[in-house]
């Protein structure tokens, strides 16, 4: 299983801090068309994202026990 | 000069030959609304020799709420807020070299603007600047200090050309449709903590304490108490066409940038935005009208007033800002709303 933390805006649109998902073998890519696609999710391809505290890309593929955050640059300032 | 500066000598990461240091630098600040004029202060008031900054906008009296340097006479004289931001900064600390220039920061004027400057600080409140920022950085090897918030969300990092991942690695393209002050709100707690990462790190790039420069992305949410940090090590894209082995520095390139034409005899903008791609209406429809804003739309457009202004905005993120000829003024509240 995987945590995968949201942050910003992506935590309203999902309704939660945290999910529990089985997201292991998928790259982050495909978790992002996922979750884009359960939650209706603003545009997901610009979100940063980190596997165990670490900025990960598109094409890292995640392991069974991995944290995934999810963080979305904003441009406000 | 002992005296004023004798409680930040004192500090061991500074010290008197720090403080030398940062009295003969150089600060260029993009933006003066609420973490330029924020660092604008910090960093007057720390002794830096030159600050330059820049900014296309006027004071008006949604900025006063978390925009320290302003006060309501600056919203009754409609001052710009360059000029605004000189006159106080000058009151604050004499020593200090201010520029202020009333203007749209575009890629030809920050190149001219960067030379002799060692350290840019960002205080935009978009990407397009944000990515010519970071391309200029690249191409004159001067560093960057990120910054950005929204909400009680904000986010800070140092990009150092040579050294560590610049934006366009993290970003590889610029996202529309971000969250901004103006559709996500902003309480001025998470200005001030972005102000306190940026105007920390350029302190000690100033002192030329670079081995205390902060290397991690940080991001926090004040409101839901968290605090992330992420390292950063594999973060550097080889491809990357700002710093790669293969650079253009696309975003200086006029070709990608954002498009603004005058629509003849209709007082009226055409914005296309630098990067195609679908937004969604619905949502944009939404959020503007939980904000208060008059909003009507269809399956193709969002039309929403702004004011003397209406602006209305396309599926492909192409808008109309009807009530001006002033392009300046239509980026600006393109960017408001869009990012």
């Amino acid at each position: 299983m995987n945590k995968v933390l949201f942050f910003a805006h992506l935590r309203d649109a999902v309704g939660e801090e945290y999910l529990k998902v089985d997201a292991s073998g998928k790259t982050v890519a495909e978790l992002k068309a996922d979750l884009a696609a359960q939650y209706d999710l603003p545009r997901m391809d610009t979100v940063m994202t980190a596997i165990n505290e670490e900025f990960a890309s598109n094409d890292e593929v995640i392991r069974d026990g991995d944290e995934i955050a999810f963080i979305p640059p904003v441009s406000g300032g | 000069m002992d005296e004023r500066y004798s409680r930040q000598v004192l500090f061991p990461g500074i010290g008197k030959d720090g403080q030398a240091k940062i009295g003969e630098k150089h600060v260029l600040i993009i933006g003066a609304g609420a973490l330029g004029s924020g660092n604008a202060e910090v960093l007057t008031r720390a002794g830096v020799g030159r600050i330059t900054i820049i900014d296309r906008d006027y004071v008006e009296a949604s900025n006063l709420q978390r925009q320290q340097l302003y006060t309501e006479e600056d919203v009754a004289e409609k001052l710009p807020k360059a000029a605004a931001a000189e006159k106080r900064l000058r009151a604050i600390n004499s020593d200090v070299e201010i520029r202020a220039i009333i203007g749209d920061a575009n890629p030809e004027l920050l190149e001219e603007l960067v030379t002799g400057v060692d350290v840019m600080i960002d205080a935009t409140d978009n990407f397009e600047t944000r990515m010519a920022m970071n391309d200029v950085s690249q191409k004159y090897k001067v560093p960057w200090i990120y910054g950005a918030c929204v909400g009680s969300f904000g986010m800070s990092f140092s990009i150092i050309p040579g050294k560590t991942p610049c934006l366009n690695c993290l970003l590889r393209s610029i996202p529309l449709q971000g969250m901004t002050c103006d559709t996500g709100g902003i309480i001025s707690p998470a200005v001030q903590m972005v102000i306190a990462h940026q105007t920390a790190e350029a302190l000690k790039m100033l002192a030329e304490d670079w081995e205390a420069v902060r290397t991690s992305f940080v991001s926090f949410d004040l409101w839901r108490n968290q605090y992330t940090s992420l390292k950063m090590s594999k973060a550097k894209f080889a491809g990357c066409l700002s710093c790669g082995e293969e650079r253009t520095y696309p975003y200086l390139d006029q070709e990608n940038m954002m498009k603004t034409t005058v629509l003849c005899g209709r007082d009226t903008v055409q914005i296309r935005p630098s990067s195609a791609g679908e937004i969604s209406l619905e949502r944009l429809a939404g959020q503007l009208s939980s904000l208060g804003y008059t909003v009507k739309g269809n399956p193709y457009l969002v039309s929403v007033e702004m004011g003397p202004e209406r602006m209305v905005i396309f599926q492909d993120g192409r808008a109309l800002i009807h009530g001006t000829k002033d392009l300046t003024q239509a980026k600006s509240i393109y960017q408001r709303i869009l990012g």
